[in-house]
């Protein structure tokens, strides 16, 4: 059942949570949550909400259990260590990992116990059922990951991009949203 | 040699003239250290006899000296750690086994452990306990604004930021010569009852409740499951469990009631917190002098409302605990020997009297036995002190098994005295220095991150349970209408809600265990709940009389200055010691519940609290060959003490490697 609503042109507009996940001050891991702030001061359509989710997940899983709208479609800013490339942009949909029970339970355990992590925060909220089922992750691989404000170049320089991909990942449409 | 020049330069400052005629040498024997101590609870004595181990003595009017006699009154022999026995017994018996366990997991960060075990026997024969990250606080925090210490030290721990911004105040205030008004020091009691009302309800059903659920006891023990089943629980008609079964299927991880409750729980006490503290855990509001809070009676009608709400569930929850403690002693009295350690234990206090805190180190034995948790050390079970200047002045840190160097190498001691002219060790906090030095881990050697901290140069741990034990003995708590500290018990008096009132006795126990930890950590519940509850009646009080500041006007002085902040984490013992020049830090040392308890061996050659306590544990668990063997027992003597360490772990999850990068809890290392 469609739960958005339509808009002019008779589309339907699905209810899309946006935020960035990451410590602060620690440099390019830091990706996320910086730009975090620049999502937070832009205008968007009323089925877009961008929210603060830097806090352990369980408040994430108690938030998104209370709050009012239900989410279709999530977007994720994070910046992850995989080898790559610094600087470069990967997007991708979250595939559920299908964790054990035991690595759910460890993932409760460090979450209830101050741990800030956006996969952690997914298998959490995916858990007890509050996640949405279309997931995307918009990542950078960082070159500077210690105690810092600033990005290195080769970050900063993806700066615009990323930001790009995060509204369009937002406003992106599908075939069943047509009206 | 270390200390030599420290009697001369008292001689000359007069602070122990008269005295050092006095045989006196420093024991550093690990077992005549460990042994009983003659002492009892009457408070002359407790003034004369509180060291054993130190050079310290007091005289008729309570002031202390440096014995007399001693050359280098704070040297020490390192004992050398020999492995070779233990290595020969390995290869000779396939039974012996090197049981390593990292990460520890369902504690907070980052704890390893080592242990060898002999699976024929039954025991284990050696342990260490390894903190595996450095997170170096004290280093971050030279040269800044003393006022930084506030928000940079919360980040030491993701779940008791505000117990450290909270020391870190009371360190400053000490440094600065100020105090909050009343409905400060209120509000910062309310909120820190408030921290823990989401501490120990975190422990006991996510982090160490799995380990007595029937998904664990059945795989580990199945006649236990087997008889649980069967066995009434005793508080079934307040606790809705009718059998010990029933519990723990409802300790269950991910599915069991009371695993979920638990989680549900953890929201209540955290909304309650940010209503006074702004965030959880990482309060804004937290100031030198008091709080930047506007408080009105709304909010304090806020945190009522949830305080209540926790009422039944706490009542619930402590008879739970209850019942399933005395099942497993009446299944195996063995039980009892799992995590045992003789009960040596330290505790700050905290919560202030609003009326007697004056942030002074002069006056800090009389706000601290005015505190609603009473400051004390506990001694083979007997409480010896409960002054904050002894307390203090028995502290040192140790570090011949860490990954520092000793900061003593070039004989400088930056203060021979506390600031009332009592004798300081090289070791104190006061005068240490961190100085990282990695190197290869060597069980003989270095092998943590953690420091080895001693009162007395005896092994003590820390924890809730130290609180509420040294509260209990000391029976100095304030008179209110819902606790009281009997000298054997705490009382808990809780109101009626849907349940009807109730009340509730912890009482000293006479075997000291993991259970029991576990059994004092559900009493706290109450504790810190009531405590929770009287500061909401005493902030209504004070708005009532119109007494509604918060803070106290200050400047950072430019002169060189100390302070300490003794207070508690939900964990307990926490200690801020603070050092600043021309108005910056020059140095500051953060002790933790943790690094007490996570310490390795001392250089005397004793174990470090979780060492012991897994050393002392027998292997109960059923198992049939040595690859099924789990554990569980060490894991449990382990978990009981809510270990907080440093965090970095990584889990593999499907295609993607699944990393966290963690900034949180430091308890368990070098600040």
């Amino acid at each position: 059942m469609r739960r958005g609503r339509v808009n002019r042109s008779g589309w339907y507009l699905v209810n899309v949570l946006v935020s960035g996940i990451g410590y602060s001050n620690m440099s390019d891991m830091s990706f996320g949550r910086v730009l975090l702030g620049e999502l937070e001061q832009e205008q968007w359509s009323e089925n877009v909400h961008v929210e603060d989710l830097n806090f352990g997940p369980i408040m994430i899983y108690q938030w998104l259990e209370e709050f009012p709208v239900k989410f279709d479609r999530a977007v994720f800013l994070t910046a992850a260590n995989r080898g790559r490339e610094p600087g470069t942009l990967e997007v991708y949909r979250w595939i559920d990992p299908q964790a054990s029970v035991n690595e759910i339970q460890a993932c409760i355990g460090e979450a209830v116990t101050g741990v800030i992590s956006l996969e952690n925060l997914l298998i959490v909220c995916r858990h007890f059922g509050v996640l949405p089922e279309d997931v995307t992750i918009v990542e950078i691989e960082p070159q500077k990951e210690d105690w810092g404000l600033e990005f290195s170049p080769v970050v900063a320089a993806k700066v615009g991009e990323a930001l790009e991909i995060v509204r369009s990942e937002a406003m992106r449409t599908t075939a069943d949203e047509r009206g | 040699m270390r200390g030599q020049s420290i009697s001369a330069l008292l001689l000359r400052q007069g602070n122990s003239e008269g005295q050092l005629g006095r045989d006196a040498q420093v024991n550093t024997n690990s077992k005549n250290a460990n042994s009983r101590m003659q002492v009892s609870c009457d408070k002359s004595e407790i003034i004369i006899m509180c060291f054993k181990n130190l050079p310290i003595e007091f005289d008729a009017q309570g002031v202390a000296h440096l014995k007399g006699g001693a050359i280098d009154p704070y040297g020490y022999q390192r004992r050398e750690i020999n492995r070779d026995k233990l290595k020969e017994m390995m290869a000779r018996n396939g039974h012996i086994k090197d049981v390593s366990i990292s990460p520890v997991t369902r504690v907070a960060g980052a704890l390893s452990f080592h242990a060898v075990a002999d699976l024929q026997e039954r025991k284990f024969l050696e342990a260490n306990s390894v903190a595996t990250i450095f997170r170096g606080y004290e280093v971050i925090l030279k040269g800044r604004d003393p006022r930084d210490a506030i928000y940079i030290s919360s980040r030491a721990c993701g779940v008791c930021g505000g117990v450290h911004s909270t020391a870190a105040c009371e360190a400053i205030e000490m440094a600065f010569g100020i105090s909050p008004p009343p409905l400060g020091t209120v509000l910062r009691n309310l909120a820190l009852a408030l921290d823990f009302l989401y501490d120990h309800p975190l422990h006991l059903f996510l982090l160490a409740g799995p380990d007595y659920s029937q998904v664990v006891v059945e795989a580990t023990n199945p006649a236990m499951w087997e008889k649980a089943k069967l066995t009434e629980a005793t508080n079934a008609e307040v606790h809705q469990h009718k059998t010990i079964g029933d519990i723990m299927k409802s300790l269950n991880p991910l599915s069991g009631g009371c695993y979920l409750d638990g989680l549900k729980m953890t929201r209540t006490p955290r909304e309650a917190y940010a209503v006074l503290f702004g965030k959880y855990p990482h309060p804004q509001t937290v100031v030198p002098g008091g709080m930047s809070s506007t408080v009105t009676i709304t909010d304090f009608n806020e945190v009522l409302t949830r305080l209540q709400k926790m009422l039944d569930w706490t009542k619930r929850m402590i008879l739970l605990w209850d019942d399933l403690t005395e099942f497993f002693y009446e299944f195996n009295p063995e039980y009892k020997k799992i995590g045992a350690l003789s009960p040596n234990l330290i505790d700050l206090g905290m919560w202030d009297d609003p009326d007697s805190y004056d942030a002074t180190y002069e006056r800090c034995n009389e706000w601290g036995e005015a505190r609603w948790a009473t400051p004390g050390v506990v001694i083979d079970g007997k409480l010896v002190t409960t002054k904050l200047q002894q307390i203090n002045l028995g502290l040192e840190e140790f570090v011949e098994h860490s990954y520092y160097e000793d900061w003593n190498q070039n004989g400088n001691q930056r203060y021979l005295t506390d600031p009332l002219g009592a004798p300081l060790s090289p070791n104190h906090p006061w005068n240490k220095e961190t100085m990282p030095k990695p190197s290869k881990e060597s069980w003989k050697d270095r092998y943590t991150w953690d420091t080895a901290p001693r009162w007395d140069r005896q092994v003590v741990e820390a924890g809730c349970y130290a609180r509420i034990w040294t509260t209990a003995a000391a029976g100095m708590m304030p008179k209110n209408d819902f606790l009281e500290a009997t000298g054997h018990s705490l009382k808990i008096h809780m109101p009626k809600t849907m349940l009807r009132e109730m009340d509730f006795e912890w009482k000293i126990p006479e075997v000291w265990n993991a259970f029991e930890r576990n059994r004092a950590r559900a009493y706290c519940m109450g504790y810190n709940l009531m405590i929770a509850y009287t500061m909401t009646l005493k902030a209504f009080d004070y708005l009532r009389k119109g007494e509604d500041k918060v803070s106290t006007k200050f400047e950072v002085p430019k002169g060189e200055r100390r302070g300490v902040g003794f207070w508690g984490a939900g964990r307990g013992f926490l200690s801020h010691h603070l050092v600043l020049d021309k108005g910056a830090i020059v140095n500051y040392q953060i002790v933790t519940p943790s690094t007490f308890n996570a310490s390795p061996k001392d250089p005397f050659g004793n174990p470090g609290p979780y060492e012991q306590a897994v050393l002392n544990t027998p292997i109960i668990e059923d198992f049939d060959k040595p690859e099924n063997f789990t554990g569980v027992d060490m894991l449990r003597a382990i978990r009981s003490f809510d270990p907080c360490m440093p965090c970095t772990t990584h889990i593999y999850g499907g295609e993607r490697e699944i990393i966290r990068e963690v900034n949180t809890c430091a308890c368990g290392a070098e600040g």
